[in-house]
């Protein structure tokens, strides 16, 4: 459940407990305030039939009446009692055949030697009947106040947790390993989003530059690899160019020779590899695809005949590849396509499939060679795994990290799949901003 | 022809030297930047080899320097550092030419004859292997008067390659760095060299017995002019 959701939630359930309490104990609440209220206006009533008596006598007065509804009633009386009262008591009196409940101010005092009772009575239920009435109002105001402050709640929780969401999305989810943009303060004035912001920006920072180095430590190794591999290469080829060599030495030279070229070989991958993670090429070239192949084709054509595998491709569409490194691409296709050989049967199928299918633009090269097993499937793009010694190989396991790199180097997505023993299929999932129809 | 060579790295500077002096070039050698200023300023070369990577001096500054003081000498950056920003940078600067560390001698020969001829704008060139009539500028083969346009471009350059140095073995890694060089793939020892050389011989064949095209057992390839 989202945080936003929670807070709401609780914020809500918590209201509807404290205000439901307070409902139900409302006509308690209300009897009570209404009796207060009544015992205080029959005391005042009281003394002012006292004030009146001071003035006009109590002759005129003695009397008794009732309202027409019977809601109140007024009497004054002598009276033989010698305690004397002063008292509010709810009574039961029978008027005119009715029996009803009223709340009686009974007073007596003496005046002229007399003893003189006066009574002034409320209904109760005038006094109740208020109570229902507001305590319904009390529930619509109550429960509208508590609709009102959810939805204050969850636009506040709302705006306050934007942060987070944004933090989230522009810091975890939108950066990919390992090239990261500088640091963009999300904007909040709660610290603790805050403090989150910047230990994670800490922590990007810590990964970025030990990516970093390490693709400075492989860019400098081969660098300086190159000029000893140099050195040795001249010597070589210029002890190979004597005369007064004999061909058994010159045969040791040249087993020099080609394990040279192996080193050569790694060191030039791995420094292609660094380059393009710390992306010093430019994506400025376009060519189209059937061109591109043609070129792969042209250089690689001789290891087709030589294993006598058909090729085919299916292009159904002239796809102009814009905003591409050739070279880079070049090298692409070539190693796919080389290892789609490589491990292939003598007078196996390749085939280079591209489908524009939902917008999707993909190319497949499809092999019907020895396959990888689905064991060693998640390692083959590592640096010098290699699986397939089954067949004899002269590789070394760069082959597919190179791939990989110019791919996600062009934003191209790389799926694989593969039977053991019948073939693998390589997917590219080309973005659309590569591609002019 | 005079050759400046620029190179920090003794070593190879010595066997660049041997190389160049054993192809008839005549050699001098400067181990620094300073030194390298001062040749540039005082003699006037056909060809000066400068390596970017020198410890007391700007290599692209000497670069200048040289299309100042030696304007018709040949220009060529040999570098370890092979990003693409000092090649662009190099080339702008008027380099002709730009070979990454590690490179072939021979590769670097045939750099310098290809610039050469260039150059100098040598026309026909042309050479008579036993009836095939071999063009390097059209980048033809014809066998009396038939032009045989079976052969590919990858078997046309390992002929030019090998007849650029001809009656000198070249080795299958020679071979496949000069034509596969650029490709980056994970194969370090491929034997395809065969394979177009097979191919070579069967279009050839057809023609006449390409004799001149020789196997040096366990070594490599070489074709053979008498002269």
């Amino acid at each position: 459940m989202k945080l936003k959701t929670k807070l709401t939630l609780f914020n809500t359930i918590s209201k509807l407990v404290i205000v439901t309490l307070f409902v139900l104990l409302l006509p308690v609440l209300i009897r009570n305030i209404n009796q207060n209220f009544t015992d205080n206006k029959l005391h005042k009533q009281k003394n002012k039939v006292l004030r009146i008596i001071k003035t006009s006598g109590i002759k005129n007065n003695l009397y008794a009446a009732y309202s027409p509804l019977k809601e109140e009633f007024y009497s004054l009386d002598e009276d033989s009692l010698d305690e004397s009262l002063d008292t509010i008591t709810n009574e039961k009196r029978k008027i005119e055949g009715d029996t009803i409940d009223y709340r009686i101010l009974s007073y007596n005092f003496i005046i002229d030697k007399k003893n003189y009772l006066l009574e002034i009575g409320k209904s109760v239920d005038t006094i109740g009947e208020t109570t229902t009435p507001l305590q319904n109002i009390a529930f619509v105001v109550l429960v509208g106040m508590i609709l009102l402050t959810i939805l204050a709640d969850l636009v506040y929780s709302t705006y306050v947790l934007r942060p987070l969401d944004l933090i989230i999305k522009t810091k975890l989810i939108a950066h990919k390993f390992p090239n990261f943009g500088s640091y963009n303060k999300v904007k909040t004035s709660t610290s603790d989003f805050e403090y989150l912001d910047i230990s994670i920006h800490k922590m990007i920072e810590t990964i970025e530059s030990t990516f970093q180095k390490e693709r400075e430590f492989i860019s400098n190794a081969s660098h300086e690899l190159m000029t000893p591999i140099s050195i040795l290469q001249s010597k070589i080829e210029n002890m190979f160019e004597r005369e007064d060599i004999v061909d058994e030495l010159k045969t040791r030279l040249l087993e020099m020779q080609k394990i040279l070229n192996r080193l050569k070989s790694i060191t030039k991958t791995l420094l292609l590899i660094s380059q393009i993670e710390n992306e010093q090429f430019l994506k400025e070239d376009q060519i189209s695809l059937t061109v591109l192949l043609g070129e792969v084709y042209d250089e690689i054509s001789i290891r087709l005949q030589d294993k006598n595998i058909i090729y085919e491709t299916s292009l159904p569409e002239e796809w102009n590849l814009v905003h591409v490194n050739k070279f880079l691409l070049f090298n692409l296709f070539f190693n796919l396509i080389n290892n789609a050989i490589k491990y292939n049967h003598e007078n196996g199928h390749i085939k280079v499939v591209a489908t524009h299918e939902n917008n999707i633009f993909m190319i497949s090269i499809i092999d019907t060679g020895i396959g990888i097993s689905a064991g060693d499937l998640p390692f083959i793009f590592n640096r010098f795994k290699k699986f397939r010694q089954s067949m004899q190989q002269d590789s070394f396991g760069l082959g597919l990290p190179i791939v990989k790199s110019i791919a996600a180097f062009h934003k191209i997505k790389i799926g694989v799949v593969s039977e053991k023993g019948k073939g693998s299929t390589f997917k590219l999932i080309l973005p659309g901003f590569l591609i002019e129809i | 022809m005079n050759v400046l060579i620029i190179e920090d790295e003794k070593a190879l500077a010595d066997e660049l030297e041997i190389f160049l002096c054993n192809h008839n070039y005549i050699c001098e050698v400067c181990f620094n930047g300073v030194t390298a200023s001062e040749k540039i300023a005082v003699n006037l070369y056909d060809f000066i080899l400068i390596d970017l990577g020198l410890p007391d001096y700007d290599g692209l500054e000497l670069l200048k320097e040289a299309k100042k003081n030696n304007p018709d000498a040949i220009c060529m950056i040999l570098t370890a550092r092979a990003e693409v920003y000092d090649r662009v940078k190099g080339l702008d600067l008027g380099a002709d030419d730009y070979l990454p560390k590690p490179f072939s001698l021979l590769e670097l020969q045939s750099r310098m004859q290809a610039i050469t001829r260039r150059k100098f704008g040598l026309k026909q060139n042309l050479v008579d292997l036993g009836g095939f009539l071999i063009n390097l500028t059209d980048r033809t083969i014809s066998y009396y008067n038939t032009e045989i346009n079976t052969i590919t471009k990858k078997e046309f350059d390992l002929i030019a390659y090998l007849l650029l140095h001809k009656n000198r073995t070249l080795t299958r890694s020679q071979l496949s760095e000069h034509i596969w060089g650029s490709i980056i793939n994970d194969d370090y020892d491929s034997n395809y060299i065969d394979a177009h050389i097979k191919n070579i011989r069967k279009k050839l064949n057809v023609f006449a017995s390409p004799d001149w095209l020789e196997t040096v057992r366990g070594l490599g390839y070489k074709i053979k002019i008498n002269a």
